[in-house]
């Protein structure tokens, strides 16, 4: 049989282009995202910081119960990252079997190059191994890693950035190791920097030589487990060192939850085109099962055929596959996404998986089209060879209604909740809305063609009238390509500008809140002491510090949320959150503001005190002074900075917001301010909003990189569909003509159908697009109207119309040029 | 080989009768209440082996379903079918289709061929479907009976009407079936072609013992059978010996007067 289907294929290569195209495409995708999956999966932080201690205790993450029992606990990375108690480091040392036990307590420190400070016995568990001079001693020594070291020599004086404060140290030793560079203080010394008493960023234990880890892993984890941290052993201490922000995470929500959708797709677009290529060939089938093909070799042949287009397709598409990876990785190099020697597994299992995967998909839609072909009687086929079934499944109809009242529904909740509930249900409401068009898109076909023949008759007269009656003739064959562009326009028109909606509100909130005129900016890090500085400058009305941190919010499933950590002082002439309900004013030691959107997300209101878990993990219970709108511009959580202090990696503020008396010349003292503040700089503060935007444009790209993939891989499906259709209509164009249809009036049908096809289409996409977009702007910023670029408009049209003449009007062009006698003896 | 075994053992059971076809009170009914149409109405005929024999009858008669039904083509709403010795009523689709593929050949109006195969490969196809060796003397000898030698490795788009449908038979006689079913086999030829192509049939019958039975509604092609079998609203109206081309269109042109004056 497989030598049968390879001989059938081979001879009709051109019909078979289509699906070949599909499968090949859709391979492509599957194998790029299954490498961005397995990249993140397969990658393991080897320990670097870490590498020499057996057991390392710290809390880099907070769990939350199920919140029904069944359900997998949530896990969500510090943003911050924890702390632990030091007072472990006495506890650990009465464990049978220990040798050497040593707290790390970080500081920021940036030398020849950005570095962390560590206490001198945490250089141990790396091991740092001191390659000239000796060991710190006083107050003022440090041990600088090679990597960071500059011209520092021991005995050599050297100024270092250190906790945002420039000072002079004396430099006893030069030492070597792995992991971030580092530079290494005394033990109080770095203690007194960090400004967390008591609490240091991890603890290692190395056990005594010939002594049973496992079991000392066992005693540590016991104690550690009471303090709430956790203890890492073996591969796992890498975890320990992991930044929350990671490469792996951004390539597993990549490749994961995306190519989940993308999966769908394929799935979609492959089983839609091998449906229809196998509906083209009804009369050959037909014969073969009345001359001697049994239903089961039927459908071994076309199973086979599919198989072999899967293989055709995976030989192109894997590669190419891998190449979109390299691009993709590249790309993600350049903007930041992930460091450039990260392993990026190419041509893994996934590959495999996704090359067998499209076989498998492609075999089975082959299967579910044969089934279609053999279940009917030879002489039925025969008959009904050149005329499309009636038939439809009605399970397919049942749950299609099903999904459709399901969209209905979470419309119905989205409009009626507010914040993230809202957001949430909106695009589950956009997922719901596009299925429940594929599911039934035969009736929504048939029914547009019996609403639209009358409107098609009065524009274009008898042309109309048999576009109409095609239309109603071939609901079934389009079905891939009203779906196709239902999703491009529904997904492409509310995911694409829904990124514009929330970058310009975002900046135009930022850029209307922002009440100061200049600000002084500190990549490194600014300590408490600037903004008083900054007060003292004369004409100066006002000066808050800003630290830009994180917050855990709880909601249907916990995440952190971007917040902002003020100096409540003078805070009214420097931000206006346009607060709604409240007064900023009232922040004090034991108070946040939140946004609408927080609020309403997490059913917060003034007065009432909200719970939820600082950066490091620390649960606060603060009442609620005030509830603002710019949330977006700003962040969705504000708090005191006093609230904040010893909750942050570091104890530095991002930036200053600096108020002027109006006339008052302070740009010499802006400058001088910045001089004593190394890393920073004293910009106007217009400047700010566009580096804010262009952060935003970077999430941005990522989004629309993916979006424009799916939406380009739909449209592609759209175009093959009308073209194989086209091409098949070579027969009836000719007949059309030989009873009288003029070329004219032949090109006039075309036209009308396509209008009645495609404008159905986009006003449906339009319509879910519109919905999904007006609830989620609507819940982000309060406004109902969304932004649209005109440009958005000019693509979605556009795109709609070239397509139509791409793929339909210039092939019938084509054939309609061809005398029709040529073409009426033609087998379709 | 034990298929080819199985075969030849139904041959030799088949060939035991004198009768390759029976068909016994034949009914067939489409569509569902309320609009159902009868296209067969309870009809009794037996098929002689090596006889040629013309089933005709105005549109609508159920000439066509009487053929699709005792082919096995399309199930009978009741009433049974024998090929040879095998009653089909009982057979699963999958046996059904075997039995055709070794019993039954067939020849149809148009489209009778696989584009993306050659004339050889379209002749082949049953063979290649049931898994059986072709007996290399008795394709060359039908392929030398229609004449194709020389296109053995064209496709049927290069060839015309006459020769496609010349094809179709070498490929229903390729397995020397127990009966050739032709519906309307000469209906897309011109007077010429359909000629070549109803003598071939002709000489089938006549030197190789074959059994035929063809729908046509042209008198000229049913005079080259050896019976004429007329049917009319579902039902056999005349079943006679070939009378001739002139006699047998003044039977179909009395039987198509009074049947619409009724209605």
């Amino acid at each position: 049989m497989i030598r049968l289907a390879a001989q059938l294929l081979r001879r009709r290569i051109g019909s078979a282009l289509a699906t070949l195209l599909a499968l090949t495409v859709g391979v492509a995708l599957l194998t790029a995202m299954g490498a961005l999956l397995e990249s993140g999966v397969r990658y393991q932080p080897g320990p670097g910081q870490y590498a020499a201690a057996d057991v390392v205790v710290a809390l880099r993450d907070i769990e939350f119960p199920p919140e029904e029992p069944g359900q997998s606990e949530t896990t969500v990375a510090l943003p911050e990252g924890g702390t632990v108690p030091t007072g472990l480091i006495d506890k650990f040392r009465q464990i049978p079997g220990v040798a050497t036990v040593a707290a790390d307590t970080q500081v920021a420190v940036v030398a020849a190059g950005p570095a962390t400070g560590h206490g001198w016995s945490s250089a141990a568990l790396t091991p740092y191994r001191i390659i000239k001079g000796d060991a710190p001693t006083g107050p003022d020594d440090v041990v600088v890693d090679a990597r960071v070291a500059g011209d520092a020599e021991p005995g050599r004086r050297t100024s270092l950035l250190v906790a945002g404060t420039m000072r002079e140290y004396r430099v006893t030793g030069v030492a070597e190791g792995i992991g971030p560079p580092s530079v290494f203080f005394t033990d109080a010394r770095a203690a007194e920097l960090s400004a967390k008493p008591g609490r240091a960023a991890a603890i290692g234990v190395i056990a005594a030589p010939g002594a049973d880890v496992a079991a000392l892993a066992a005693a540590v984890g016991k104690l550690a487990d009471a303090e709430g941290a956790t203890t890492y052993t073996g591969n796992d201490r890498g975890r320990a060192e992991r930044d929350p922000a990671s490469a792996e995470d951004m390539l597993m929500a990549v490749g994961g939850s995306f190519g989940g959708y993308v999966m769908m797709l394929v799935g979609f677009v492959v089983a839609g085109t091998i449906g229809l290529s196998v509906r083209h060939r009804r009369r050959d089938l037909a014969l073969l099962r009345a001359i001697a093909a049994t239903p089961g070799q039927v459908r071994r042949l076309i199973v086979a055929e599919a198989a072999l287009l899967g293989l055709c397709g995976s030989a192109v598409g894997v590669p190419a596959g891998l190449l979109a990876t390299v691009w993709a990785r590249d790309q993600f190099v350049e903007r930041g996404f992930i460091p450039a020697g990260f392993p990026m597994v190419i041509g893994g299992l996934s590959t495999l998986i996704a090359a067998a995967g499209i076989v498998l998909l492609a075999m089975l839609s082959g299967l579910v089209a044969a089934r279609r072909i053999t279940r009917i009687r030879p002489a039925e086929a025969l008959g009904e060879a050149a005329v499309e079934p009636a038939r439809s499944g009605k399970t397919r109809f049942v749950f299609g209604v099903l999904t459709l009242g399901g969209a209905c529904t979470a419309a119905v909740f989205a409009g009626g909740t507010s914040g993230s509930t809202a957001v949430n249900s909106a695009v589950g409401m956009l997922y719901l809305f596009v299925t429940a068009v594929a599911l039934l898109a035969p009736w929504i076909n048939r029914m547009s063609a019996w609403l639209l023949s009358p409107a098609l008759r009065l524009l274009w007269g008898s042309s109309g009238y048999l576009a109409g009656k095609n239309l109603k003739a071939s609901a079934r064959g389009m079905t891939t390509v009203l779906t196709s562009l239902v999703l491009s326009v529904g997904f492409g028109g509310s995911v694409w500008f829904l990124q514009d909606n929330v970058l310009r509100q975002t900046v135009s909130q930022n850029r209307e809140g922002t009440l100061a005129d200049q600000t002084l900016v500190s990549p490194t890090g600014l300590p408490a002491g600037a903004v008083a500085e900054a007060r003292r400058i004369p004409g100066v009305r006002a000066a808050t510090s800003v630290r830009r941190t994180s917050v855990i919010v709880p909601g249907d499933s916990p995440a952190s949320a971007a917040a902002l950590a003020i100096d409540p002082e003078g805070a009214a002439d420097t931000l206006d959150l346009r607060v709604i309900s409240g007064r900023l004013a009232d922040l004090d030691a034991d108070s946040v503001a939140v946004s609408r959107l927080q609020a309403d997300s997490s059913g917060w209101k003034v007065g009432e005190r909200a719970e939820f878990w600082l950066g490091d993990g620390t649960p606060v219970a603060l009442r609620v002074v005030a509830v603002y709108e710019r949330g977006l511009g700003f962040g969705d959580v504000t708090l005191p900075r006093k609230v904040v202090v010893g909750h942050t990696r570091w104890e530095l503020d991002n930036q200053i917001l600096i108020r002027t008396e109006p006339g008052a010349k302070v740009d010499k003292a802006m400058a001088d301010l910045a001089a004593r503040y190394p890393g920073s700089t004293a910009v106007a503060t217009a400047g700010l909003s566009e580096q804010l935007a262009s952060d935003l444009a970077l999430s941005a790209w990522l989004n629309k990189l993916l979006i424009g993939v799916m939406v380009g891989y739909a449209a592609l499906a759209a175009a093959n569909t009308m073209v194989m259709a086209a091409l098949a209509r070579r027969r009836e164009l000719s007949l059309l003509r030989l009873v009288g249809v003029t070329t004219r009036q032949a090109k006039r049908m075309i036209h009308a159908e396509q209008i009645g096809l495609l404008g159905v289409s986009l006003v449906i996409g339009g319509g879910i697009a519109a919905g999904t977009l007006v609830t989620v702007v609507d819940a982000l910023t309060g406004s109902p109207v969304p932004y649209v670029p005109v440009l958005g408009w000019v693509s979605v049209l556009g795109g709609t119309t070239v397509l139509a003449l791409g793929t339909t009007v210039l092939p019938v062009g084509r054939l309609l040029r061809i005398p029709p006698i040529h073409n009426i003896g033609v087998k379709e | 080989m034990r298929k080819a075994a199985r075969i030849q053992e139904q041959e030799s059971i088949s060939s035991d009768g004198a009768i390759a076809v029976r068909v016994e009170q034949l009914t067939r009914v489409y569509g569902g209440e309320g609009q159902a149409v009868t296209a067969l109405a309870g009809v009794d005929a037996s098929f002689g082996r090596g006889t040629f024999t013309a089933v005709m009858g105005p549109s609508g008669s159920g000439k066509s379903t009487l053929l699709q039904t005792a082919a096995g083509l399309d199930r009978p709403t009741s009433g049974r079918v024998w090929i040879g010795a095998t009653e089909l009523s009982q057979l699963s689709e999958t046996t059904l289709t075997k039995l055709r593929r070794t019993e039954i050949g067939f020849v149809f109006q148009a489209f009778n061929l696989i584009g993306a195969l050659t004339v050889e490969e379209n002749i082949l196809l049953p063979l290649r479907l049931s898994n059986v060796r072709p007996d290399r003397r008795w394709l060359a000898e039908v392929i030398e009976r229609v004449g194709l030698g020389q296109r053995l490795r064209h496709r049927p788009s290069a060839l015309s009407g006459g020769q496609q449908q010349r094809v179709a038979i070498a490929r229903a006689l390729a397995m020397r079936p127990e009966v050739i079913f032709c519906d309307e086999p000469t209906g897309a030829l011109d007077t010429q072609t359909a000629a070549e192509v109803l003598a071939l049939l002709r000489a089938v019958v006549d030197e190789q013992g074959q059994t035929v039975i063809m729908v046509t509604h042209d008198p000229v092609a049913a005079s080259y059978a050896d019976r004429v079998m007329v049917l009319a609203d579902g039902r056999i109206v005349r079943d006679m010996p070939q009378p001739g081309a002139n006699r047998i269109a003044e039977e179909l042109a009395f039987l198509g007067r009074p049947a619409r004056a009724v209605r």
